[in-house]
């Protein structure tokens, strides 16, 4: 006298699923989260100088970005480039134009942040030619774009 | 031997398993900032009148050659000893005259404040439309609250002529020149959070620029610890 069924069919019940629209929108969240968006593509490339006092931009709204750096393809030589948007330009005095062309309506032109990202190898000639031409257009918030390092004391 | 169906797995705790991951990926996920030092350049028009005579002992003189060597006032350094040059060059005389070759502080007190203010505001109605006037006028203005909210009634100036004077050749690393620019800010934030613990008992850190009250003490904290920065040409 059993308690227990002998011969009973030994189904294997099938993997419970139900927690897996939990684990996908984990994952939706984590890439949302996590993810920057590229505003441009990069064609220079770029080692950032790291700083101490280096502190975040708030306004990332009212931003933009002059990029200077060694051009990743070779054919365009190994001097160092600038890049605006997604163009690389041989000649600086065209920024004070695009500088007027990225101004938002409503906004001086100091309201708007410049943000200089530029490799740490660059010489300063060319930093200080885009300076002169951002002071021309009276673009003088400028931001020397770096990444934030701690130290120890 | 009897034989147990097998059981279905409980997975009612599935879903807090995926929470608790979530929640550990957002915290310990670092996202990409833009980050940096932010400066703000000279205005183009307003060129400082050119024989404007400076003073050996207010200026500091920082000049980085295309080898990447640092002289600091004909001496070559390390940018390591930067830092102490800079906050020596600031702070030397602040607590009365020893230094020569430093900068001087003078005393700012209340009826001095009051006399520049009827001076700037004869001169502003001259010309209502000079801005850098309206600035200096608004500076003093700043500088009689500061007086007024100070036990002392006063405090110390550094002399308004001193200045940093930064040189660069053109193949001068734009690392050395963001590590100048690094140290240069520290020094001078470093002296602001100490003078903002010391007469207002709060954070320098923790000052927000969107709140009315803190952003009448940065601008007090601006007087009191003025960066004054020059960039030569490029000439080489």
């Amino acid at each position: 006298m059993s308690k227990f069924k002998k011969g009973g069919k030994k189904s294997i019940p099938g993997v419970n699923t139900s927690a897996l629209p939990d684990i996908i929108f984990m994952l939706l969240f984590f890439f949302m989260v996590a993810t920057t968006m590229k505003e441009v593509e990069l064609q220079v490339e770029i080692v950032k100088p790291s700083a101490t006092q280096a502190e975040e931009i708030k306004d990332k709204d009212n931003v933009d970005f002059v990029y200077i750096g060694y051009p990743v393809n070779k054919n365009m030589g190994t001097e160092p480039r600038i890049q605006l948007d997604d163009q690389l330009i041989s000649d600086h005095t065209v920024i004070s134009e695009w500088k007027q062309i990225k101004a938002r309506e409503g906004k001086t032109p100091f309201d708007i942040v410049t943000s200089l990202k530029v490799h740490e190898d660059v010489g300063m000639r060319i930093v200080s030619d885009v300076k002169e031409e951002l002071r021309e257009v009276d673009a003088i918030n400028i931001n020397y774009s770096a990444d934030k390092r701690v130290v120890n004391k | 031997m009897a034989r147990r169906e097998l059981q279905e797995i409980n997975a009612g705790s599935m879903a807090d398993i995926a929470f608790l991951l979530l929640i550990f990926f957002l915290v310990t996920t670092t996202m990409e900032v833009d980050a940096g030092i932010g400066r703000t350049l000279p205005l183009k028009r307003d060129l400082p009148p050119i024989d404007v005579k400076i003073r050996e002992r207010d200026l500091l003189e920082i000049w980085a050659n295309n080898n990447d060597e640092l002289l600091v006032e004909g001496k070559m350094i390390e940018v390591e000893e930067l830092e102490e040059i800079v906050i020596d060059f600031y702070t030397a005389n602040i607590k009365g005259e020893t230094n020569p070759d430093m900068p001087a502080y003078s005393k700012i007190t209340i009826p001095k404040c009051q006399q520049e203010i009827a001076k700037l505001t004869a001169k502003v109605e001259e010309n209502p439309d000079d801005l850098l006037l309206k600035n200096e006028l608004d500076k003093w203005e700043t500088k009689l609250k500061l007086c007024e909210e100070l036990p002392t009634k006063q405090y110390d100036e550094i002399y308004k002529m001193s200045l940093i004077r930064l040189e660069n050749q053109s193949k001068t690393s734009y690392g050395l020149y963001i590590q100048i620019q690094d140290v240069l800010k520290k020094v001078v934030n470093d002296l602001r959070a100490e003078k903002c613990e010391e007469i207002w008992g709060k954070n320098y850190y923790s000052l927000r620029e969107d709140d009315p009250d803190d952003q009448e003490i940065i601008k007090k904290l601006r007087i009191l610890v003025p960066e004054r920065i020059v960039e030569a040409k490029i000439k080489i």
